[in-house]
C-alpha cells in the first residue's frame, strides 16, 4: 500500500487526533495513523480536567487559557457528546502550614486573570460540607471544567473523517523514512509505506522510540498515574477538588506535606472528579517506573486512604474498576510542540504529562498553524524541542 | 436482535448504540466499551459482555477466537474505599 497525503500524524490520542481535526479544517490532505484503536493509549487512562487552576502562573498558564477558548468552540462544532461540564474547582488547604503557600498562589493566579475566589473557615463547610472537618481553606477557580477524554477523541476523529482525513487504526509505524537529503519522504508501517513530505510525532510516552531511530533525542519519560472509578452513589462533593498538596507532587517542592515517606514515594495525592454518570474518580500517584501499565495493588490501597483523609464519608463507597496510565513527562513539565530542525518535515508533538486534555486544542491549532504557515495563536519558544540542549 | 433493546442494564446502553460504536471503528468488547459505556457500570460487564461480543461477531463477521479479550481492570469484585484503605497498613 503506497498512499500520498501532505502530512502523516503518527499516534491516535487525545494529541494526534486534535492535530488531525485542525489540519483537515484547513483542508490540508492528512492521514491518522494510530498501532491499536483510536483513544488507547494514555487517553484512554486519565482523567478528563481542563484547568487552569493547576498551571504555574505565566506562560503555562495562558497556553492552558487559549486551550480552553478552543475547547468552547470545539464543544459546540463537533458532532458528538463529550460530557462537558464547567463547574469550576477547588484545592483544599490542609493545614496552617501550607495556608500562606495556597495564599500566595490564589494572588499570583488571581492577578494573572483567573476568576478566583479564597474561602476560609466556616465558608468552606457552606461550600463543600462532607469534606473532613480539620481542613482550613479553598482555592477556586471557577471557570475550571471537565470533559470524557475518549470521546473528545472520537470526536475530533469522526470530524476529521468528514472532511477527508484518512484513519487508520491497527496500523503500526515501524520507521520513520527519509530521502537522500536526510528530509522526511514518509513512513514504513506494518501495512505497507505511506508517503508524506511531512510527519507529525504525536506518540505520547512512545516517542523517543521512533525519534531516536532518526537520530533525534526527546527527553520524555513515562509517568505512571492510577485512577479508582468508585459506583454510582451520593457524591461527597459538587465538582472538581484537589487536596493543594497536589501541586508539590506536580512541580516538587520542599514546603511538604504532613505525610507518610509511603505517601510521598508513590507521589500520591487526592484528586476528585465528578463524572456526568453519577460516579466519580478517585486519583493520583505520580512514578517513574517504567512502561507497564498494570495496576498496582498497593498504591490503589495508599490512595482509598489518602481520599478518605479528606472524605471520611465514602468509607463504605465501592471502587469498581481502577486503571493506570503512563503521562508523557519531560523536565520542565511543558510539552514538546515544535518542527525539528535536523529533519525537515519532521514535527513533534507530545510530553503534555499531566495536562494533554486540556492542552490538545491549543496543540493542535499549534501544529496546523506551523504546517499551514500562518503566525502561531502563541509564542512557541518555550515549545521547542531544543530548548533541552541549552 | 432490535436496535432498542438495551444490553447493558447498569449503564442502559442499546444494541443500536453498540452497532453504530462497531461502525465507528470499535474492533473489540474494549472498543466498544470506551464508547458505549456498556460494561462499565456496577457489575463491570459480568452480564452484558457476552452479549457484545456476540454483536461483535455478527456486525464484523469475525469467528469469536479472533476478537481481543476484554482488558482486565481489577478489583475483579468491587471493594470499599474503607477495606481497600485498611489494607494499606498491612
Ligand atoms: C492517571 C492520569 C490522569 C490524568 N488526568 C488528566 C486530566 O485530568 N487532564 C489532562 O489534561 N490530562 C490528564 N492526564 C494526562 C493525559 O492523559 C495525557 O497528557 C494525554 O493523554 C497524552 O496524550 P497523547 O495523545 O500524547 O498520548 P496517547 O494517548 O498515549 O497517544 C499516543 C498514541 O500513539 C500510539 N502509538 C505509539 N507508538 C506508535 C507507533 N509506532 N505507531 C502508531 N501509533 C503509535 C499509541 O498507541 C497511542 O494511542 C492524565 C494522565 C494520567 C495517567
Amino acid at each position: 500500500m503506497t498512499s500520498a497525503v501532505d502530512v502523516i500524524v503518527i499516534g491516535g490520542g487525545i494529541i494526534g487526533s486534535a492535530i488531525t481535526y485542525y489540519l483537515s479544517q484547513e483542508r490540508v490532505k492528512v492521514s491518522l495513523v494510530e498501532r491499536g484503536d483510536v483513544a488507547s493509549g494514555t487517553s484512554s487512562a486519565c482523567d478528563g480536567n481542563i484547568l487552569a487552576i493547576d498551571k504555574m502562573p505565566g506562560y503555562d498558564s495562558q497556553l492552558t487559557l487559549k486551550s480552553q477558548k478552543l475547547l468552547d468552540e470545539l464543544v459546540e462544532s463537533v458532532d458528538y457528546d463529550l460530557e462537558y461540564a464547567q463547574r469550576g474547582s477547588v484545592l483544599v488547604v490542609e493545614d496552617e502550614k501550607q495556608e500562606p503557600v495556597a495564599r500566595d498562589w490564589f494572588t499570583r493566579q488571581k492577578e494573572a486573570g483567573l476568576p478566583m475566589r479564597y474561602l476560609a473557615g466556616r465558608e468552606v463547610f457552606e461550600d463543600e460540607p462532607l469534606l473532613a472537618r480539620d481542613v482550613i481553606g479553598l482555592v477556586e477557580c471557577a471557570s475550571d471544567a471537565s470533559l470524557n477524554p475518549m470521546a473528545l477523541v472520537y470526536g475530533l476523529v469522526e470530524a476529521s473523517r468528514s472532511t477527508g482525513a484518512m484513519i487508520r487504526p491497527f496500523t503500526e509505524v515501524t520507521r520513520i523514512l527519509q530521502d537522500s537529503t536526510g528530509a522526511v519522504c514518509g513512513v514504513e508501517t506494518t501495512r505497507g509505506v505511506m508517503n508524506a513530505n511531512q510527519v507529525v510525532l504525536a506518540a505520547g510516552v512512545w516517542t523517543p522510540a521512533l525519534a531516536v531511530a532518526v537520530g533525534v533525542t526527546v527527553p520524555i519519560k513515562p509517568r505512571k498515574g492510577h485512577i479508582l472509578v468508585a459506583e454510582q452513589s451520593p457524591r461527597p462533593a459538587r465538582r472538581k477538588v484537589q487536596e493543594f498538596g497536589y501541586l508539590l507532587t506536580k512541580f516538587g517542592g520542599a514546603e511538604g506535606r504532613r505525610v507518610e515517606a509511603e505517601m510521598d514515594r508513590h507521589g500520591i495525592a487526592m484528586v476528585f472528579e465528578p463524572t456526568e454518570h453519577g460516579n466519580f474518580l478517585i486519583g493520583s500517584s505520580r512514578e517513574f517506573v517504567g512502561f507497564d501499565r498494570r495496576c498496582n495493588h498497593h498504591v490503589l490501597e495508599l490512595m482509598a486512604r489518602r481520599a478518605l483523609r479528606f472524605f471520611p464519608t465514602i468509607r463504605d463507597i465501592h471502587i469498581i474498576r481502577s486503571y493506570a496510565g503512563l503521562r508523557p513527562h519531560t523536565p520542565d513539565h511543558l510539552p514538546i510542540v515544535s518542527p525539528v530542525p535536523a529533519v525537515p518535515g519532521l514535527y513533534i508533538a507530545a510530553g503534555h504529562e499531566g495536562d494533554g486534555i486540556g492542552l490538545a486544542p491549543i496543540t493542535g491549532k499549534l501544529v496546523s498553524e506551523m504546517i499551514v504557515g500562518e503566525p502561531t495563536s502563541i509564542a512557541t519558544e518555550p515549545l521547542k524541542l531544543d530548548r533541552f540542549d541549552k | 436482535m432490535d436496535d432498542d433493546t438495551i444490553v447493558c442494564r447498569c449503564e442502559e446502553v442499546t444494541v443500536g448504540e453498540i452497532r453504530k460504536a462497531i461502525r465507528q471503528g470499535a474492533l473489540d468488547v474494549t472498543g466498544v466499551k470506551r464508547r458505549t459505556r456498556a460494561g462499565m457500570g456496577l457489575c463491570q460487564g459480568r452480564t452484558c459482555e457476552k452479549i457484545v461480543t456476540q454483536i461483535l461477531v455478527q456486525e464484523l463477521r469475525k469467528p469469536i477466537d479472533k476478537l481481543e479479550p476484554a482488558t482486565a481492570r481489577p478489583p475483579v469484585q468491587p471493594v470499599t474505599f474503607g477495606l481497600l484503605a485498611e489494607k494499606s497498613y498491612d
